[in-house]
């Protein structure tokens, strides 16, 4: 489980100055070109030519590396071998154990699938790890998304790590009291109750009062609000969009000249 | 269409929201702890579609899976549509009242695994070519190795694994309305979906307990036919 719960670093950075706008567009126009172009190399090169390059820009390469290691790498390393054991296409055999055989085709589909996992994931984590989501959900609501999307991201950031914390101290408590949590399976499945119950009524109860909190500040005033922080777009960031749209668009349309 | 999702979200839902997130991802935690094979991680989508509505159920579905993305498992990331999906569903079957009474929550249940499975689908086989990361996979990779079709195999192995999970799940969502005081709900968009038939007797809940049973030894004999021929 997570201590923490933004990947944010706070740095003085270019990609850190971008409006995070511009940087949701550049994850997806690179979610896009990974997924959508036919050209095999395509997830591959872009982790290396572009993922990799903009965590050294965003000084954030070695929070990058660690993400990567920790998280990113073990999911697409079990899923680049599941799919090269059990994926049965091609007959051109290199690894053959009992039952279990690797052909040049499933270890390229492997490969594939592998690397446009890398290029989904790192890229979300480069974004989260140069934005604060409080920075972003601002600077949508500044462009008319409704401000109760913005509360809800944001306290689900910040209740999610009081909520685990009290998931454990009752998981904790649960045990002291001698609740079987380890042995046989009917057990542990008897052992659900006595820890879901206390967590989801505790957290249930807390709903009302944070209702007539928010709204004795305003929650539903149709009144336009103002922000404590603005948000920079410059011309700059807005030239980068669409720098970055044309770019997905053109490298998903050579497909059409892809044999 | 605007008002009609409009009229899903009050204050005490847009409250709720995060909380039934944290609820997901917390008792998702917790079962994995156990080490059950259930993942019983859309409690809240579930108790969030029946108390607000179809519309806030399919939000909360879908941002439980982006924020688990984020914060725990970036592979959770690309199934948000199936996660909205279930919220959507339950919502819906609350709304046609099939969430006032022990039998008619396994129905519930049932549909919101069959829903599931549709829309896990084609994200399995689009994305992953089938086989993902998720230990079910095995049931997958079987079925192809013995050459089914992907789409047969991944749907089969989702039909399998679903059912049992989504049930429970709609089960204890309906314990937690079952115990929550009558004035709490009151102030949620659709206390009506909720209103509880019946006295929800003992008798219906351990009929509904026998179903889910059979279905577990349902889903173990067409596993052990499949692993068998």
């Amino acid at each position: 489980m997570h201590e923490r719960l933004s990947f944010h670093i706070k740095r003085e950075s270019t990609l850190h100055n971008l409006n995070p706008l511009t940087k949701l567009t550049l994850v997806f126009s690179l979610l896009l070109t990974g997924f959508l172009s036919k050209w095999y190399w395509m997830p591959h090169l872009l982790t290396l030519l572009a993922i990799l390059p903009l965590s050294f820009v965003g000084k954030v390469s070695r929070e990058f590396f660690w993400t990567a290691l920790r998280l990113i790498l073990p999911a697409a390393g079990f899923l680049f071998i599941m799919q090269a054991f059990f994926q049965p296409v091609g007959d051109t055999i290199i690894f053959e154990f009992h039952f279990l055989n690797i052909t040049q085709e499933s270890l390229m589909f492997a490969f594939r699938n592998a690397t446009r996992i890398i290029v989904m994931v790192s890229a979300f984590t480069l974004f989260l790890l140069t934005t604060h989501p409080s920075e972003l959900m601002s600077d949508l609501s500044r462009r008319g998304l409704p401000g109760q999307f913005s509360y809800v991201i944001i306290s689900t950031l910040q209740i999610l790590p009081q909520i685990i914390a009290k998931a454990q101290t009752i998981i904790a408590a649960q045990r002291s009291r001698g609740l079987d949590t380890e042995s046989s399976f009917l057990k542990r499945a008897g052992s659900v109750v006595p820890l879901v119950g206390p967590l989801v009524f505790g957290s249930l109860a807390e709903v009302e009062e944070r209702a007539i909190a928010i709204e004795a500040r305003g929650f539903t005033s149709k009144k336009e609000k103002t922000s404590l922080s603005e948000i920079p777009d410059e011309p700059f960031d807005k030239a980068a969009r669409w720098v970055f749209i044309t770019l997905a668009i053109i490298s998903i349309s050579f497909n059409f000249w892809l044999p | 269409m605007l008002e009609k999702i409009k009229n899903n979200f009050n204050t005490q839902a847009w409250v709720l929201i995060p909380i039934a997130v944290a609820i997901n991802i917390a008792v998702g935690q917790i079962v994995l702890v156990l080490k059950l094979p259930v993942y019983l991680d859309s409690i809240g989508t579930v108790l969030v579609a029946v108390l607000c509505g179809p519309w806030a159920g399919a939000l909360t579905g879908a941002l439980s899976n982006i924020i688990w993305g984020i914060a725990i498992d970036p592979g959770a990331f690309p199934w948000w549509p199936v996660a909205a999906m279930i919220g959507y569903m339950a919502g819906r079957m609350a709304q046609w009242g099939f969430f006032k009474s022990w039998w008619k929550v396994v129905v519930t249940g049932f549909v919101v695994a069959l829903t599931a499975a549709i829309v896990s689908t084609p994200i399995g086989v689009y994305l992953f070519g089938g086989i993902t990361a998720s230990g079910s996979s095995f049931i997958t990779a079987y079925l192809l190795q013995t050459g089914t079709g992907v789409w047969e195999a991944v749907f089969s192995t989702n039909f399998l694994v679903e059912p049992v999970d989504k049930i429970t799940t709609a089960m204890i969502a309906f314990a937690i309305v079952l115990g929550l005081p009558k004035r709490t709900i009151g102030g949620y968009p659709k206390p009506e979906q909720v209103e509880v038939e019946g006295g929800a007797n003992k008798n219906q809940l351990y009929i509904a307990i026998g179903v889910v049973v059979l279905l577990v030894l349902f889903a173990a004999f067409m596993l052990q036919r499949i692993l068998g021929g």
